[in-house]
């Protein structure tokens, strides 16, 4: 089972000829109903947000009917909210620190897991993906708890960012693992034969294959650290982080701000997406297959 | 790229790396040290709160009590009318239908996903990160506004005539929990069951139709057993992080439902009871284990690393 998962696919030709004219008409209506299926799926993942979209436009900011208009006051109101854009700049902040040490981290131990054979290595690798699946709440307590009583720290910007360093540690390990896995270690060999030494093979032949992985893990690791509210209610202490000001805005009820900060967080956030799967083909890695169209 | 102008410099480098158990050193200790300092050592140090108690103070007193794990179950009647025993098994059953329906619904996808490549593959698979890429709480949020007595749906369908009062199966609840669970955690199935079947040999498949397997045949036994790792990946990263979520329940129960995440973080940020809030997050800590454990009896660490 585990040998045939590895080969590569050939994507078939799906226009088989088919002997009978029924089973041509049942192809093509499971066909169909594949698209169908296909469609219905991206209308559930998108029509909440597409709503919160149009409500960030709209007069009555938290429900369609009886609609009154369309504004840009929400915008401007969120925009000129002083605590919300120090939130955001903080949130700026920690997520880029805590995904550079993560994704240092993650490139050398995915090195030592791809490379060596050492005992324990299973363990290991369980162990890295571990503050990936780990509940937030769980993660957070035991982080607060460990900080506050056994290392004696105050809550602030330095607990959050070891928090979130760790959380993000797991995705740039997948992600560079799934690379050097495929990576073709003749390239390298090829590259000493022919005379260059270790560090120049390193730079100018093994980088340059991995770096669209370790930008994918990069930016895997950022997201996950902007985005998570759980663990920075814990260990962020006073220090007020993007999430924390969202998450009092939804308990409190100012859904106007709340419509517009997050419809320009999905607005920016495509835009990052959009560039970066063009430019450095981030989807094979995100999608796992580690190799992508580039081949 | 790289000038020689650092001659020795670059010598004390590559000699560095030289030997392969300097270079496993170099490249192992760090995460090694960091996950055995921010990993390892708080789930220790939690478990071993699990077995104290804090005073008045919100001192820890240093004798060993089970009086935490007794106090999850113990109340006015039996153990299962706690509400511990309640919101755990309440959180089992809804992580339990988030990942199932997330299988059903990530299946046909990833199978679409799959055997299509170029421009289709590139939109779709766009349409499904950017979502994922969304942040979570924005997520929740989106649909706490879709949900409710007076909700986008509700005030829809009273609109437009189609119900006189509003449906209580969208106001706010399990079934609005269980959605904006399967929302949030969808993408993790869907890119799981697309990596064990990206690798999958779609000629096996034709071969089983050429030799007269029906459809459902081949799907239960050839498709089926063939991206097993995948199914199995795919259902711990949806199980674990949906049994101890806390926004989505939170905004999308609005108090009717409690389910255990809300219930430590309350005892946690209410009450400081950190003894308490320990011994109730090792029910979700062990639960892990358990669901790794079993998960490895049927993939190796290799298969479940595809995500």
């Amino acid at each position: 089972m585990a040998a045939e998962t590895g080969t590569t696919t050939e994507r078939a030709d799906e226009s088989s000829e088919s002997p009978t004219f029924g089973h041509e008409r049942r192809q093509r209506l499971l066909r169909r109903g594949l698209y169908v299926i296909v469609g219905l799926l991206l209308v559930f993942l998108w029509i909440p947000l597409v709503a919160m979209m149009f409500l960030s436009f709209a007069v009555n900011s938290s429900t369609f009917f009886p609609f009154q208009g369309f504004t840009f006051a929400h915008y401007t109101a969120t925009f000129a909210d002083g605590s919300l854009m120090t939130a955001l700049l903080n949130s700026v902040q920690v997520a880029t620190f805590s995904a550079l040490i993560a994704t240092v981290l993650g490139v050398l131990a995915s090195f030592a897991l791809v490379r060596y054979d050492f005992p324990l290595k299973e363990l290991y690798r369980t162990f890295g993906i571990l503050p990936m699946v780990i509940p937030g709440v769980v993660l957070g307590i035991a982080l607060i708890i460990y900080f506050q009583t056994v290392l004696g720290m105050t809550m602030g910007p330095i607990t959050l960012i070891l928090t979130h360093s760790i959380y993000g540690f797991p995705f740039v390990l997948l992600m560079v693992t799934a690379r050097l896995y495929t990576f073709d270690r003749s390239l390298e060999d090829a590259a000493r034969d022919l005379g260059a030494d270790p560090l120049t093979t390193f730079w100018d032949v093994t980088l340059p294959i991995v770096a669209p992985a370790i930008g994918a893990g990069f930016l895997f690791a950022w997201i996950r650290s902007f985005e998570d509210f759980i663990r920075a209610h814990f260990v962020g202490g006073t220090m007020n982080v993007i999430t924390v000001s969202m998450y009092s805005m939804i308990k409190y009820g100012t859904a106007p701000k709340m419509n517009a900060i997050s419809t320009f967080i999905v607005f920016v956030i495509a835009v990052a997406l959009a560039v970066a799967m063009n430019v450095g083909n981030v989807t094979g890695y995100v999608a796992g297959t580690g190799g992508g169209e580039e081949e | 790229m790289s000038s020689d102008t650092s001659g020795s410099k670059r010598q004390a480098v590559i000699s560095a790396f030289a030997s392969r158990k300097r270079t496993l050193g170099f490249t192992l200790s760090p995460s090694l040290l960091w996950l055995l300092l921010l990993l390892m050592a708080p789930l220790t140090f939690m478990v071993v709160i699990s077995f104290m108690s804090i005073n008045d103070a919100y001192e820890i007193v240093w004798q060993p009590t089970m009086a935490n794990y007794s106090g999850l179950f113990t109340g006015s009647g039996p153990f299962w009318e706690t509400p511990f025993f309640h919101s755990l098994m309440l959180s089992y059953a809804i992580a339990g239908i988030t990942t199932i329906l997330c299988l059903v619904m990530a299946f046909p996808l990833a199978y679409f996903l799959a055997r299509r490549g170029g421009r289709t593959f590139k939109v779709i698979i766009f349409l499904v990160l950017l979502p994922f890429f969304t942040m979570y709480l924005v997520r929740a949020y989106s649909w706490y506004l879709m949900f409710g007595p007076s909700g986008v749906i509700n005030r829809t369908l009273l609109k437009t005539g189609i119900v006189n009062g509003p449906i209580g199966l969208f106001n706010y609840g399990i079934p609005a929990i269980v959605v904006g669970l399967v929302h949030a955690y969808f993408p993790y199935m869907l890119l799981s069951l697309y990596a064990s079947m990206e690798g999958l040999d779609f000629s096996l498949v034709e071969a089983a139709r050429d030799l007269g397997a029906s459809r459902t045949g081949t799907l239960r036994d050839v498709i089926l057993p063939l991206t097993l790792p995948g199914i199995i990946s795919g259902s711990l990263f949806v199980f674990v992080p949906a049994l101890g979520a806390f926004i989505t329940p939170r905004f999308l129960g609005q108090g009717r439902v409690l389910m255990v995440g809300q219930l430590i973080e309350g005892r946690i940020t209410g009450q400081y009871a950190i003894d308490y809030g320990s011994a109730a997050s090792m029910f979700i800590v062990v639960s892990i284990v358990v669901a790794f454990a079993l998960a490895f009896r049927y993939v190796s660490i290799e298969e479940l690393g595809g995500v």
